[in-house]
């Protein structure tokens, strides 16, 4: 494609997608809590790939019952950012965090905190769906049982309930014994997004949820991110800015690991107060 | 968005909150990860005590013979358990003829198994020919053993040694009786205990050649033998040397089968048709025999030279394989 | 430019393949007329009472190596229970938390080198350290030499499986608040299940054929292994003793043990092939 079609591409499409965002929550009645604090406040957060520095003094504010959408182009800290909330980046040795990170005031790169009670509050969503090597049922009960004591019928409730709140119960309530491996790609996905939604999280974090699946499903993860939010604090990783745009409260763009612009998803696409955010919306690189 | 989907919303299916539990508690510390992990290294730790343990008591139990006999040991042909006095060197020629036999006969035969494998058959009957070569592998040490001494070695002196003699006899190789056991028969019995592996290495070699340049050879219209010749040969003699050190490997310290049919004499002939023996062979003949002490110490003193013979190989192939990855890790 | 003849070329790519296909037969030739002459052998050396008496002095009608049949069940069950754990667990290390320390590197490199030792000096080891020091041979003994053999085989397949299990999967467990050993317990062995059991299948059946370890070690006995504790009877040393002797009737009965190891050994390993392939397609 000619460069000049791609940049007026994205343009037009990216408002027809702001266009098509539902109502505010206030309006479809929904009771959203207003905090006076962020549900996560980062502040001086830099992260270090052995010795390359891939994220620097990173401050941001993440709105409690909000959906933030992470943009810019690969390889710019996107993930690597999210990877820090629930400090997953410590399954691998060379690679440490510096800086703060308050989930409700309190820093989660304390030593002293308990990683495990962290992730709980903290669900992830990965790029390629990743359901365990076991039934649908089973998927969902290993992350229950991990951090609560059920009884069969709390546990088969609870199991249900995920699979509804992640809209797949119609699709998998007669397959519940097959292998999660079997679903549809999808089906996979949202069956993560209901294992992680079953441990009761605050937040859940979303690594290019939709990169690996096709338009339809796509669509119909979309749907659930916006009935998931309110309840759920949501930060989802994009490169698609039409999803950004579509789905997100407020917006944030990285560009070589720094923070470069955030704010209202409205205004940043419309009104970009930064050059390289605006050469960014516009296609000019990314 | 309709209003079904607003009620169906997760706030009205979600579980009522079970009660909140503080993240930071200095006192609840968890226990499983740092255990399991101790355990793992623990674990991985026994196997490099084990290959430490397995050196040391070689030295340790070798000692009295090399305070005795020193390095001259290596190069003694002496073998006499009545006077005490002991050598290496039958044992020592043994181990490298039939090893030497082994490898002149497997490493051709396994690269051309290996390229009919990959390059020219019917990927069918590359399934089932390599699946045999593969269960060959499986056929334990034994079993060659008693097939090699109730059954091929009188078929070596009545069929083959006969020919060879009649034939090349004028060499000082093929000279003397056939008495079917001995340090041919010994040789190729060991050849095909190391052509399964020996294929295997050459087969994950030859797959390793890059589609695309194969196809490039083909389209410029070579026959099949020629993109064979030029092409993958080129990257099949990287992998060859990493074949023959793994093949080094298993027939320098082949114990059973070699014991069953290497005659068990020690004896220094140039003749492949005669008795000999070898280090391990040795090794199972003798040790639960030796009464005097410096008897066994001296048979622990041929085993400490099986091990440095071994290491060597080992550590070469380890080195080369290393090798290996970085000049063609990146195509692959 | 003369144009070079099609005709010889053509030729020497047949004579090639030829070639080829000719030394893949005498592999399979050589495969078939051990597996042919063993089980025509050894067929006639198996009845009932090979399965159930005892070892018959030489001459004496009867017998059987009923001892030596459990005697190798008993040496190879204990030698799983000790080196699979073990192998596993090394293997755990690493694939999960040593790829890239230096006692991770260390041993990789023990692992790899203990693959390669000859296992008559697995033999010597075990005699050196657990038979010189008790003044007597025994199954244990036997048992441990053949576990020393397994670990590092299934150290090795372990690595390579669970390496072969995407870091994804274990994020996900990770991110939902699992402990990593109930990562690597629930989530990457159950993943990697299929392949580990195969390699484990496959060393077992190795070592069940292993004779040279079990000679300073486990030596061998007529008698009922009533004690791992003294000397115990096996099927592979009785054949390397029995072939070793000058009696008709005790060869006869070691091309019997022959085809019984024979006939485990390579039923266990086509087992464990074939039960990954399916798993995998």
């Amino acid at each position: 494609m000619n460069g000049a079609v791609a940049k007026e591409f994205r343009r037009v499409d990216v408002s027809a997608a702001l266009a098509s965002r539902p109502a505010t929550d206030e309006s479809r009645g929904r009771q959203v809590e207003k905090e006076k604090h962020p549900k996560i406040s980062v502040s001086g957060l830099s992260f270090f790939y052995s010795d390359n520095q891939a994220l620097f003094e990173n401050n941001i504010e993440i709105a409690g019952g909000k959906v933030t959408a992470v943009i810019g182009p690969s390889g710019c800290g996107k993930s690597t950012h999210i990877r820090v909330y629930n400090r997953i980046f410590e399954l691998y040795r060379d690679q440490r965090a510096e800086g703060q990170v308050l989930l409700d005031g309190q820093n989660i790169l304390s030593p002293s905190v308990d990683i495990i009670e962290l992730r709980r509050r903290v669900g992830m969503i990965f790029q390629k769906p990743t359901p365990f090597p076991m039934s649908v049922f089973d998927n969902l009960a290993y992350g229950i049982r991990l951090h609560y004591k059920p009884s069969r019928s709390e546990l088969q409730g609870r199991v249900e309930e995920a699979l509804k709140s992640a809209a797949l119960w119609d699709e998998v309530k007669d397959k519940l014994d097959k292998p999660g491996t079997a679903l549809s790609g999808g089906q996979q996905q949202r069956l993560c997004i209901a294992r992680a939604i079953a441990v009761e999280p605050e937040v859940l974090l979303m690594d290019e949820p939709t990169s690996a699946i096709d338009p339809v499903a796509t669509a119909r993860i979309e749907e659930l991110v916006l009935e998931l939010k309110g309840t759920y604090t949501i930060v989802i990783v994009t490169h698609n800015l039409q999803q950004a745009a579509r789905i997100s409260d407020s917006t944030a763009f990285f560009y070589k690991g720094y923070i470069v612009e955030h704010g209202d998803t409205r205004a940043l696409f419309t009104k970009p107060k930064n050059k390289q955010t605006e050469d960014y919306l516009t296609g000019r690189f990314g | 968005m309709t209003d079904t989907a607003a009620s169906s919303a997760p706030g009205g299916v979600r579980p009522p909150k079970s009660e909140p539990r503080p993240m930071v508690d200095g006192r609840r510390r968890r226990l499983g990860d740092p255990i399991f992990r101790l355990v793992a290294a623990a674990c991985a730790c026994a196997v490099l005590v084990m290959m430490i343990g397995l050196i040391l008591e070689l030295v340790v139990n070798a000692y009295p013979a090399i305070r005795e006999f020193g390095l001259g040991f290596l190069v003694s042909d002496a073998w006499n358990p009545v006077r005490s006095d002991f050598g290496a060197l039958s044992s020592m020629y043994g181990t490298v003829v039939s090893t030497v036999i082994a490898m002149a006969l497997a490493v051709p035969v396994s690269v051309v198994i290996a390229l009919f494998l990959v390059e020219l058959a019917h990927p069918t009957l590359a399934k089932v020919v390599g699946g045999a070569i593969q269960l060959l592998a499986a056929v334990p040490s034994i079993i060659f053993g008693m097939w090699g001494l109730f059954v091929f070695a009188p078929f070596m002196a009545d069929n083959v040694q006969p020919v060879l003699g009649d034939y090349l006899g004028f060499l000082p190789l093929f000279q003397g009786p056939p008495m079917g056991i001995g340090m041919l028969t010994a040789g190729i019995i060991l050849a095909l205990m190391i052509l399964p592996f020996v294929t295997a290495v050459m087969r994950d070699v030859f797959e390793m050649v890059p589609a695309v340049v194969k196809e490039a050879a083909h389209g410029m219209g070579s026959t099949t033998w020629e993109v064979t010749r030029k092409v993958t040969v080129r990257y099949g003699a990287v992998g060859l040397v990493g074949a023959v050190f793994l093949g080094l490997g298993r027939a320098v310290g082949e114990t059973m089968a070699v014991t069953f049919v290497i005659g068990n004499s020690h004896r220094v002939s140039a003749s492949l048709f005669s008795a000999g023996n070898s280090i391990a062979s040795t090794l199972a003949n003798e040790f639960t025999e030796a009464s005097e002490p410096l008897y066994l110490s001296a048979l622990v003193y041929l085993g400490l030279v099986l091990m440095v013979m071994t290491l060597v190989i080992q550590v070469g192939a380890q080195v080369w394989l290393r090798r290996i990855k970085k000049t063609l890790g990146g195509s692959s | 430019m003369r144009p070079r003849r099609a005709t010889y070329r053509k030729a020497t790519d047949v004579g090639v393949k030829a070639l080829s296909l000719l030394a893949s037969l005498v592999g399979i030739f050589f495969l078939g007329w051990i597996l042919f002459e063993v089980a025509r052998r050894g067929l006639g050396a198996i009845d009932w009472q090979f399965f159930t008496q005892n070892p018959a002095p030489p001459g004496v009608e009867g017998g059987g190596l009923s001892s030596a049949i459990v005697g190798t069940l008993l040496i190879t069950a204990l030698a799983t229970l000790i080196g699979v754990p073990l192998g596993v667990m090394a293997g755990v290390y690493l694939a999960e938390f040593g790829k890239q320390n230096r006692l991770g590197s260390s041993v990789r490199f023990a692992v790899n080198t203990m693959m390669g030792v000859p296992s008559i000096l697995v033999g010597l080891f075990i005699y050196a350290i657990f038979v010189l020091p008790f003044g007597h041979f025994s199954g244990y003994a036997g048992a441990m030499s053949l576990a020393v053999i397994m670990i590092p085989v299934v150290a090795r397949t372990t690595e390579d499986m669970l390496g072969l299990v995407p870091d994804a999967l274990r994020e996900s467990a990770l991110a939902l608040g699992a402990p990593r050993w109930r990562v690597t317990v629930s989530v990457v062995f159950r993943s990697a299940k299929s392949g580990m059991l195969t390699g484990i299948l496959l060393a077992v059946a190795r070592v069940s054929g292993e004779t040279a370890p079990l000679l300073f070690t486990a030596l061998n006995s007529p008698y009922w292994p009533s004690s791992l504790a003294e000397p115990t009877s096996n099927l592979t040393v009785t054949i390397f003793n029995y072939a070793m002797s000058p009696y008709a009737d005790w060869q006869q009965a070691a091309w019997g043990a022959s085809l019984l190891i024979m006939a485990s050994v390579l039923g266990l390993t086509v087992f464990a092939r074939v039960a990954l392939k399916e798993k995998k397609g």
